[in-house]
């Protein structure tokens, strides 16, 4: 395996030399394992908002806001989600489960002050429009920062008998690092696409991406992930 | 099979509303099952057969008798399951020296009498009975609370092996059995419960938890048709664990 390709991701830039050293144990082939699925995390509007600007511009109005990160990653999120589907593999979605009553105080994903009512809006949680879930599609509504959390996920992929998981969304270092962490724990390959994941700053993404790269999550190429998923499409067609 | 093992217990009135509702039809079998046996160790079926009310004398969660009627049937499952590489996954208790973990087990057990001191050789209730004992590919879930899936990684190993069913022996019928079933349900695995593979301190709980779980939540069948099923599956669907080093291990214990 070439070392440079493991490690060819977005953190080559801020990752020095003595720490690839430190971390040379967790280098390994990477790939997306067998009976996949695609679990597509908090791509909700909030994240949008105010358009694709530093998010830092946005904090008065916007501050959950991943602007223009959240932005580059439309085009390749848009185009794994029609990967996934051609491929056919099961698709589930997450987003707040802010219903009332839904949980007591303190119960949220993070310990993040609350937006104020001047911030929120009532579509807040509905996921982004280019991304809307289909029939036959899964949204799970979850209170705290992993998808598996408190969620019937687990008895879903159970049922589908899925093995493995192609996981993106946002925030790499909040939500999509917990649900990649429980996943990996839960039994299941993960795999994470780089470019259809973010964060509201670079240098969070690019450690948090490194962190789970090394020990849970196979981080891998929008490119890569996509070309699997077309595989999938042609050993079925050969099959049949 | 016309007459259940728990039909004595119902009434006419039940017996008609199972009759028109319909609960208790058969499920289809899994592709992919793992072979169950929950907590069948020493505090559960004491270390030969004893009449029950003989042996909840030194240990008071015995099942006595029953439970060695079920052990041929174990070692029967525990050896074809072997032979075709489906996992055996084990359940047993795991306690503190100080008992500070037993939780809520604590909450109703102001009444009981003081535990009796155990045998002289001062044997772990939670040693599963050398009978059935685990082998170098099996696989033990050490757990706190009735439910195998409570607290351990049953879960993770169940979606490693790829399993879609369990196979679910052991005891109690009404306790560890039923919470362990009920858990594998909500994750949608299917289940068998093996009917004389299972067994229970109280007669009348152990038919009526079989009728519950039939009715809801399992098939409850006997071993000699759960055995045919097993015997229709393919050799080595499984990647098991490989053993290596676990024969040293487990005389060193």
């Amino acid at each position: 395996m070439n070392a440079d390709r493991f490690e060819d991701h977005a953190w080559a830039d801020v990752v020095p030399e003595d720490l690839l050293r430190i971390y040379a144990p967790y280098r390994r082939d990477t790939f997306v394992g067998p009976r996949p699925a695609l679990v597509l995390i908090d791509l909700y509007n909030v994240a949008y908002r105010g358009g694709p600007v530093q998010p830092e511009t946005l904090l008065g109005q916007y501050p959950s806001s991943c602007g223009i990160y959240a932005h580059n990653a439309i085009e390749p999120t848009k185009q794994l989600i029609a990967a996934s589907r051609a491929a056919g593999i099961p698709i589930f979605y997450c987003t707040s489960d802010n219903r009332p009553f839904a949980a007591p105080q303190g119960g949220g994903a993070t310990r993040r002050k609350k937006a104020s009512t001047a911030q929120r809006f009532a579509d807040d949680y509905e996921i982004w429009a280019d991304f809307a879930p289909q029939d036959g599609d899964v949204v799970i509504r979850k209170q705290r920062a992993s998808i598996f959390q408190g969620t019937p996920l687990t008895s879903h992929l159970n049922l589908l008998g899925v093995q493995s998981l192609i996981v993106c969304g946002e925030s790499t270092s909040g939500c999509v690092r917990a649900s990649c962490v429980d996943g990996y724990s839960s039994g299941l390959h993960v795999s994470l696409v780089e470019e259809c994941s973010f964060d509201r700053h670079e240098l969070v993404h690019k450690m948090n991406l490194f962190d789970l790269h090394h020990k849970y999550a196979d981080v891998m190429h929008v490119g890569e992930v996509i070309a699997h998923l077309d595989g999938m499409i042609e050993n079925r067609v050969a099959a049949e | 099979m016309s007459e259940r093992i728990w039909d004595k217990y119902l009434t006419e009135r039940d017996k008609a509303v199972f009759a028109a509702t319909g609960f208790g039809a058969l499920a289809d079998w899994g592709k992919r099952p793992a072979l169950l046996i929950i907590d069948v160790n020493y505090a559960f079926c004491d270390e030969e057969p004893k009449p029950i009310l003989e042996s909840i004398k030194t240990w008071r969660t015995s099942c006595g008798e029953d439970a060695w009627e079920a052990m041929p049937v174990l070692q029967k499952l525990i050896g074809v399951s072997r032979d075709k590489g489906i996992p055996v996954i084990y359940t047993t208790g795991s306690r503190r020296a100080d008992n500070w973990d037993a939780g809520s087990w604590r909450f109703k057990a102001a009444g009981r009498p003081p535990v009796p001191v155990l045998d002289a050789s001062a044997r772990d209730g939670n040693d599963i009975v050398d009978a059935i004992a685990p082998g170098p590919r099996d696989i033990v879930v050490r757990k706190l609370k009735p439910s195998g899936f409570a607290g351990t990684p049953l879960q993770s190993y169940l979606q490693l092996l790829g399993c879609d069913s369990l196979i679910v022996t052991g005891t109690t019928t009404s306790g560890c059995v039923r919470a362990t079933v009920l858990d594998a349900f909500a994750e949608n695995f299917r289940i068998t419960v093996v009917e004389d593979g299972c067994f229970d301190r109280t007669q009348a709980s152990h038919a009526i938890n079989l009728c519950d779980m039939h009715a809801k939540y399992a098939n409850v069948r006997p071993s000699t048709e759960v055995v045919d099923y097993l015997n229709t599956l393919s050799q080595g669907m499984f990647d098991l664990p490989s053993g290596q080093g676990m024969a040293t291990r487990i005389a060193a214990e």
